[in-house]
């Protein structure tokens, strides 16, 4: 039976994308996600090894246990609103990054911002400095 | 060796997307962004000297092979982490990550070899040199050239 530390759980889905059982139940609507671990009686441990978070472990089977549920509230983009990640993915994030990576060369935090809003704003930025060569060619 | 975009030649068509799309089983790697009426932009992955998603990547899934920044399918559990960790936001998970390869396997890129304006090109210095190319005549006679 699947265990799981609620402290370390990311609400990534790996551990649903890799059981081959659907023992482990995704849900997402526009502004929340949640996970819910079946009862697992298989002598399997891929969710435990392939969790990110390493909160998952194998217990022994017991009938009287509660399957667990988590659920998390989705971050919205600082920019457009949009709900894109759950906080502790992002905080993830932020952790595996080295802190002079996190900021773009205009100062903006851009982990907090959702991926349609980065890819906009490269094109922005493209599109500046295309006008810019030009005046400069051309003044 | 990266795609480089020489945007001042982009003329919006996005043919690179459909043709990344066409190539990799429908799930396409490029946007074609509209600026306002001011430029059309492909993006896409830049192949990343320090590439961010690789260090966010649990599984060694995504990881650095030269210029390139390359991806194991069979080691990706959809995490999704990676779509999360790019600045530029040129990952997509949906169950499996998928992301610019460069057309593993063929001579060229798709979008390289599809593109009708000549916009795009994985020679870097052919690109610049273009662009200054540009530059100078437009300096000497004015206008677009
Ligand atoms: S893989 Fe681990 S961190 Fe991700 S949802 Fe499952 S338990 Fe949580
Ligand atoms: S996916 Fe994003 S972070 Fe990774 S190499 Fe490409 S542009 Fe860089
Ligand atoms: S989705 Fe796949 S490639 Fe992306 S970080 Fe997770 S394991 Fe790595
Ligand atoms: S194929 Fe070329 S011209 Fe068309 S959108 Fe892509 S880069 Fe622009």
């Amino acid at each position: 039976m699947i265990k799981v530390d609620k402290n370390l759980c990311l609400g990534c889905f790996s551990c649903s994308n890799v059981c081959p059982n659907q023992n482990i139940v995704r849900e997402e609507t526009e502004d929340k996600r949640s996970i819910h671990w079946k009862k697992c009686k298989e002598e399997c441990d891929l969710c435990v090894e392939f969790c990110p978070g390493k909160a998952l472990s194998l217990v022994p089977f017991d009938p009287a246990c509660e399957e667990p549920t988590l659920t998390f509230d989705l971050v919205a983009c600082k920019i457009c609103g949009a709900r894109y990640a759950t906080e502790p993915m992002l905080r993830r994030i932020e952790a595996s990054l080295p802190r002079e990576l996190q900021k773009d060369s205009t100062g903006l935090a851009w982990i907090w911002v959702c991926p349609v809003c980065r890819r906009k704003i490269e094109a922005e930025r493209a599109t500046k400095q295309m006008v810019l060569g030009r005046s400069r060619a051309n003044p | 060796m990266p795609v480089y975009v020489d945007i001042s030649r982009c003329i919006g068509c996005r043919s690179c997307e459909v043709a990344c799309k066409r190539v990799h089983g429908g799930k396409g790697h490029v946007n074609v962004h509209m600026a306002g009426d001011r430029a059309s932009v492909p993006i896409f992955c830049h192949h990343c000297e320090e590439a961010t998603c690789t260090m966010a990547c649990f599984s060694g899934a995504l990881y650095k092979d030269g210029e390139r920044t390359a991806f194991a399918v069979e080691k990706c559990t959809g995490c999704g982490l990676c779509r999360l960790a790019c600045p530029f936001g040129v990952v997509w998970t949906d169950k499996l990550a998928h992301k610019c390869d460069l057309c593993q396997g063929r001579e060229t890129p798709t979008c390289v070899v599809t593109c009708p304006a000549n916009a795009l090109s994985t020679d870097f210095e052919a690109a610049s040199k273009r662009a200054r190319t540009r530059a100078a005549l437009v300096a000497a006679y004015g206008g677009r050239v």
